[in-house]
């Protein structure tokens, strides 16, 4: 009996080895984010459902992009996410393949904006969000983004940091609204300068600003539609305003690294990732926005996400060969208007 | 202790050979960063920093921030460690614990207190608007003032706790010596028990100032990028511009600060030692 058990033991412990020398194995870098969630809705089905092997590899943006281009020549990573503009940033430094969108099955269901955010063929969009400006609805109104610049409006507003995910955006639409939205967004940025005194804050992070809304000490700020679900359960009048303008946002994509040999693999993961199912799974855990059009979603979820063709439609983005481009300008026109 | 040295050396030498290997030549190897360029050694990076108003702007405020805090408590330090060590056991032991209690906070979660109570709606406007010396409530926030509050209290306990265990192993009969022969309180300070706890200072002053120098949260949540200071600067430079050669000078910039700032106290204390 004891022998028995042994020999099943053994045979149990020995089984994955063998399995693994058969199975394929896919390397995919994203972002350290909801990792937990992302096993159990993409990660593990996907792996039961090809029989293969994934690696995750987690990281800020920039780190897992300077891994990729040290690893050029011999790629470990197949498929990764990134931000829309640091695809192009690896597009540039030649990193990433073009993506054979005829093999996706849930290529067609995309968002037209998520098709092929670059334009280059090389990335897809799997999740993005609005940026627009929550705002105390008793106290003031925003039908433009030029509104939180109105002399008894500056002294209540936080403003992103140009080093934020959102900065950038908002300076972007403030230009629009200032009707002058050259690349170098120099117009805003020193429209800003002007006012850096009255404005409360240069906020670096988003989770600060429920607090600050909380103790009146800002009336209004531009932020991620992901931040948003926190200003909803204070109890304060706080709005989403809709700027005649539109609202701005951001995009993360999936790309593929040029010279990996498991591009079929990373395909049939890209395509599980797009599909209805996973979305709708990513949306209702609140995690990403769906990029898939027939994802259908509660109210409550819609609330806290951001959804729905029309907001798709019409988000403003900043092309990621001006964000690339500009990025550093940005940094010292700041530092130099907003930052002494 | 040993019989020889090169057995206390062996005995050290995993513990430097860990040192070396995970500490010093990763630093070593990012300070480099700094002086090259091309593959050629040279200081244009750093005439490059200086050369931008901003950071001279940034670099003077960091170590000006850096100073006052040290100053200030040094001076509530010495009143609130004489009090504290003329204290009876009990009412010491719970005092010094209660200056350790903050010590044992998140300095994040200390910081964002400071955000309520220097708020608008905070205690401190309300007892400003409720004692009619405003109208309006103050802009205390996102400003130097609130980032010079939140190092005081981030580093107030260090200074506290240096110059307790200073005065402690102080003579008691120094002062009233003193003061029988006729000195006055300033002079008492001055002349027996600053000399006799520079010890303490130099410690405390160090730590107080080093610590100014290079917190991140408290100037990055309670001045955020209206006050920007040289650790703030050099997050930026990492995380957004990539530009690790900056950072790599700021660093090297605040060591040598962090580094100039305990010999000049050493100095100073040795020199009154001399005289």
């Amino acid at each position: 009996m004891k022998k028995a058990l042994v020999a099943s033991v053994a045979l149990v412990a020995l089984f994955p080895l063998g399995a693994a020398a058969q199975e394929r194995t896919l390397t995919i870098s994203v972002y350290a984010f909801a990792q937990d969630d992302y096993k159990t809705i993409v990660y593990d089905p996907f792996e039961a459902k090809c029989g293969c092997k994934l690696v995750v590899e987690t990281g800020n943006s920039v780190e897992r992009l300077a891994k990729m281009e040290a690893n050029k020549a011999n790629p470990v990573v197949d498929l990764a996410a990134v931000s829309m503009a640091d695809g192009l940033a690896a597009s540039r430094a030649g990193l990433i393949d073009k993506i054979d969108t005829s093999k996706l099955e849930n290529f067609s269901r995309l968002y037209d904006v998520a098709k092929d955010p670059n334009g280059d063929g090389m990335s897809v969009g799997y999740t993005f969000y609005a940026t627009s400006i929550a705002y105390r609805s008793d106290k003031m109104k925003i039908e433009s983004w030029a509104d939180l610049l109105k002399p008894e409006y500056v002294g209540h507003v936080a403003f992103p940091n140009v080093t934020t995910n959102q900065g950038p955006p908002a300076l972007y639409m403030l230009g629009l609204a200032l009707g002058k939205d050259t690349p170098d967004l120099k117009a805003p940025i020193e429209a800003l300068g002007e006012k850096k005194d009255e404005i409360v804050t240069f906020y670096e992070k988003s989770s600060q600003l429920v607090q600050l809304m909380q103790q009146e000490e800002i009336w209004a700020a531009p932020i991620g539609r992901f931040s948003w679900a926190g200003f909803t359960k204070l109890d304060l009048p706080v709005a989403w305003a809709t700027p005649k303008e539109g609202q701005t946002g951001g995009m993360n994509v999936l790309v593929m690294t040029k010279g990996s040999k498991n591009q079929d693999l990373a395909l049939q993961f890209m395509d599980f990732w797009l599909s209805t199912d996973v979305q709708t799974k990513l949306a209702e855990k609140l995690i990403d926005s769906p990029a898939n059009k027939e994802v259908k979603v509660s109210d409550k979820v819609a609330n806290n996400i951001t959804y729905g063709e029309d907001t798709a439609k019409n988000l403003k983005l900043i092309p990621s060969a001006a964000a690339l481009d500009n990025r550093n300008g940005w940094l010292k026109e700041w530092n130099e208007k907003v930052g002494q | 202790m040993f019989q020889n040295r090169a057995e206390a050396l062996a005995l050290a030498l995993p513990a430097a050979i860990f040192a070396a290997v995970v500490f010093l030549l990763p630093v070593a190897i990012l300070l480099s960063e700094g002086f090259r360029s091309d593959g050629a050694w040279t200081l244009a990076a750093y005439t490059d920093f200086f050369s931008q108003t901003l950071n001279r702007t940034v670099f003077f405020r960091t170590f000006r921030l850096g100073l006052e805090v040290t100053a200030v408590s040094a001076i509530i330090g010495y009143a609130a460690a004489f009090a504290i060590v003329n204290l009876p056991p009990k009412g010491k032991g719970r005092m010094i614990g209660l200056v350790t209690l903050p010590l044992m906070i998140s300095p994040v979660a200390r910081t964002y207190a400071w955000i309520v109570i220097l708020g608008r709606t905070g205690i401190v406007n309300e007892a400003i608007t409720g004692l009619g010396l405003s109208a309006e409530p103050l802009r205390l926030l996102f400003t130097e003032t609130a980032v010079f509050i939140g190092l005081l209290q981030l580093f107030l306990p260090l200074m506290i706790l240096s110059l307790i265990s200073a005065l402690e192993n102080m003579p008691k009969d120094a002062i009233a010596a003193a003061r029988v022969l006729g000195a006055n309180w300033f002079q008492v300070f001055w002349k027996v028990i600053l000399p006799l706890t520079r010890e303490g200072l130099v410690v405390g002053g160090t730590l107080v100032f080093t610590g100014s120098l290079t917190a991140y949260i408290t100037p990055a949540i309670l001045g955020g990028s209206k006050v920007l200071m040289l650790e703030t600067l050099m997050y930026q430079q990492v995380s957004v511009a990539n530009n690790f050669v900056s950072a790599s000078v700021i660093a090297f910039i605040l060591i040598v600060m962090s580094f100039a700032a305990n010999i000049l106290l050493k100095r100073l204390a040795t020199a009154r030692n001399r005289r």
